[in-house]
């Protein structure tokens, strides 16, 4: 029998991409494969990227849910927040439980035992998932270039076992895995796995794209490219933990801004087709880290010379970016020039309290 | 015969190579591969036969053996016809896989050619790789030869996929002994396939037109009945597997027990039990000790899971002795020996008439058992029979006088 040629999806891009997430667009789709009714913290980041992300996939999608919050909180047997297919899987099978997927429909489709448009297959991994026990399942089905999107939500932590560092969990963050003491006041050690840009250089065909979910739009349009292209794709998107982190509630999409103007969260897209990173994204204003460090009680142990080295951090990433550092964010190196978090006038919560 | 068998031919070729051609009577939409000997030449015949256009199948070379269960999982749960496998440790990289693919009911097909265990890297068959996974709800059985490691690959898929069970399926052969030794294998007409094997269709697929969700997280009293309805899954796989065998038989024309084969146990004594390749040898075996007077018979298990616990109470309190050939590790268990041992004699226990059980460390390392160690044993059961008692449960067959 020959085989039948595949339909693919194109999803149209929406305009003011840089726009902040106040901002009403009414092109947004109506659709809600993800409904309210779940278990998630209120101000959950990663479920809010979760109903972006599904809205801009539609109802033809189906979805892949690793272990991680977005799987334990998400659903309940008997009750479920998905309109759309959702499969659990293993912690460890991110990439190659989607890639199963995308190749079922492949050769379903071929072969007529499944009429219709190839489906968006899209894998929602935790960072813990995507950047530690998941990685080389992933890096396998970007490699084989399924045409699939893989997500790592990145809340920076396993947030959904009790808040456990994780090799995305950065510099400074405490953790139930890195808590500060005595011998290691600043808590956790190391800096965090570069996991999109090691996505995007050791699979070059792939698109590859950091978001936040502080610019909503700019996270859909990615989805979508991501969806578009014909091929894998990995989307590393910024989504804070109230639980973990441990600021105010309504803070969420304020931090997912903060945490770009502070330099922490470069957004960048890899073009597979130019082999080049695009670096044009711009944050409305760049601020010192110390903004963004002192609304999380996740930071509030930390002296003068760890948030200059958190500056210096930011900075490499300004420069990676080609951005020219304003004199302010120069002299934020200089611990001298800082104080403590303890004693910073706006900390909003105290270490020891998670 | 029920259906034109214009395009039957016999061929000669080994188990690997007879478990791939069965993959491609069947169809099979995904294919997930990865090296490890020696199942690998199975992979290998497939990605010839894909790269032919023999077979139209997505072959995916996976990462690592988890990763191949995974996909198998996503593939199977999309609605494809999955085919895997492994051996040895390969087995074991991907043990996570196996409760959430029969959990999900999903009926994944995974060959295996057994590899004993690390340490130290030995390539010789030993069946614990997949003994290992028996109570992780895939139905389980081991071939003898390459015929019939052709035919329960086509059975497995019937019986796994039918909507009464819906359980993946280990399909077992040794290392070497099966799956590198060549054997003429009756390939049948792909009209006598489809008669026997109707199209893979689960009930509940991740399709977009009609959303399910998958494995959810349940609470603590959610766990229990669907675990209990996994079990009934397993029991209820029973009468289906008699089925299908019947049906094979009628379309197929060759007819096997699904449970036990035995042989020359009709006026038999003390009898081997024992699954896979070794069988073959102990047939003759028999044969020649038989003509030496000894009344000795084999059982061989063709099916370890669901296991048919009455057939093998039956048949094995009909002799005095019986001996079990393990082929497996079971450290620290039962008899301190293998775990097979412990299958045989738990079906025994509500017997009235319960033989002695030897359990004999046979065929380890990928050894073949030879003649001389068939006389051991038989002796070993002979004078327990005399007896009326056995000396020891274990015996390590070459490491004793």
């Amino acid at each position: 029998m020959p085989a039948i040629e595949v339909q693919r999806q194109t999803l149209p891009m929406l305009g003011s991409p840089n726009q902040g997430a106040r901002f009403y667009n009414p092109d947004l789709p109506q659709t809600e494969p993800f409904v309210p009714g779940h278990r998630t913290c209120a101000g959950c980041g990663p479920s809010i990227q979760y109903r972006m992300t599904s809205k801009a996939s539609g109802d033809n999608t189906i979805l892949v849910g690793p272990t991680g919050c977005m799987y334990v909180a998400n659903s309940s047997y008997l009750c479920t927040p998905y309109n759309v297919p959702w499969a659990h899987t293993q912690i460890g099978s991110a990439g190659s439980f989607t890639a199963g997927v995308a190749a079922a429909y492949e050769a379903m489709i071929r072969k007529g035992k499944w009429k219709g448009t190839f489906p968006n297959i899209i894998c929602e991994a935790g960072d813990g998932s995507a950047s530690d026990i998941g990685l080389a399942s992933i890096s396998g089905a970007l490699y084989r270039n399924h045409d699939c999107l893989i997500i790592c939500y990145d809340n920076e932590q396993y947030a959904n076992t009790g808040i456990q560092a994780s090799s995305r969990t950065p510099y400074g963050g405490m953790t139930t895995f890195s808590p500060p003491g005595p011998m290691v006041p600043e808590a956790k050690t190391l800096f965090p796995k570069d996991l999109a840009r090691m996505m995007a250089a050791g699979h070059p065909h792939c698109y590859v794209a950091t978001a936040s979910v502080g610019y909503p739009i700019d996270l859909m349009n990615k989805v979508r490219r991501g969806l578009n292209h014909k091929g894998a794709s990995f989307l590393m998107i910024y989504t804070p933990c109230q639980k973990g982190f441990v600021y105010e509630t309504p803070r969420s999409i304020d931090l997912g801004r903060l945490v770009v103007e502070c330099g922490l969260y470069p957004i960048w897209e890899w073009n597979p087709e130019t082999r080049e990173y695009d670096y044009s994204f711009r944050p409305q204003s760049m601020r010192p880290v110390s903004e963004y460090l002192k609304l999380q009680g996740r930071f509030g142990h930390l002296h003068a010379e760890h948030i200059a080295t958190l500056q210096k951090f930011a900075n490499q990433q300004w420069e990676m970016m080609g951005v020219e550092l304003p004199e302010a964010l120069l002299r934020a190196t200089d611990a001298k020039n800082l104080v403590a978090m303890a004693s910073a006038e706006a900390a909003a919560a105290v270490a020891q309290t998670v | 015969m029920a259906t034109a068998t214009a395009t039957k031919r016999k061929v000669r070729i080994n188990g690997c190579v007879s478990a791939a051609q069965a993959a491609k009577y069947a169809d099979v939409d995904v294919i997930t591969a990865y090296p490890i000997r020696p199942y690998t030449a199975t992979m290998m015949a497939l990605a010839q036969m894909v790269a032919n256009g023999e077979l139209d199948a997505e072959y995916i070379v996976a990462d690592s053996e988890h990763s191949q269960l995974s996909i198998a999982h996503g593939a199977a749960s999309s609605g494809a016809r999955v085919f895997t496998g492994s051996s040895g440790v390969g087995v074991q990289f991907a043990y996570e896989l196996y409760s959430p693919i029969s959990g999900s009911r999903m009926p994944v097909q995974m060959m295996i050619a057994d590899r004993t265990l690390d340490p130290p890297g030995d390539f010789g068959s030993e069946h614990t790789d997949a003994l290992s996974t028996r109570d992780m709800g895939w139905l389980m059985g081991w071939s003898c030869d390459a015929q019939e490691a052709f035919d329960n690959h086509l059975l497995g898929y019937r019986i796994g996929e039918d909507p009464r069970v819906l359980l993946p399926q280990m399909v077992c052969q040794d290392g070497f002994f099966v799956s590198h030794i060549t054997s003429d294998v009756e390939l049948p007409d792909t009209g006598q396939v489809k008669e026997f094997l109707p199209p893979y269709k689960h009930p509940y697929p991740l399709d977009p037109r009609h959303p399910v969700s998958h494995g959810p997280q349940i609470m603590p009293e959610q766990g229990p009945p669907l675990q209990l309805e996994r079990a009934r899954a397993m029991e209820g796989a029973m009468p289906v597997i008699e089925e299908a065998h019947d049906d094979f038989a009628r379309i197929f024309g060759r007819k096997y027990d699904p449970w036990l084969e035995e042989f020359m146990t009709d006026d038999a004594e003390i009898a081997f039990f024992l699954q896979g390749g070794h069988g073959v040898t102990a047939r003759y075996a028999i044969q020649h000790m038989r003509a030496r007077g000894a009344k000795v018979g084999m059982v061989r298990l063709k099916t370890i899971r669901p296991y048919p616990t009455d057939r093998v109470m039956e048949s094995l309190s009909r002799f005095k002795v019986v001996g079990v050939i393990e082929t497996n590790m079971g450290l620290g268990s039962v008899s301190s020996g293998g775990s097979l041992y412990a299958e045989a004699c738990a079906a025994l226990y509500e017997s009235q008439k319960r033989p002695l059980v030897f359990s004999f460390m046979a065929g380890m390392g990928g050894e073949a058992i030879v003649l001389k160690e068939f006389y051991w044993m038989t002796n070993k059961m002979l004078d327990a029979q005399k007896r009326g008692k056995i000396e020891k449960r274990t015996h390590w067959v070459g490491f004793e006088e």
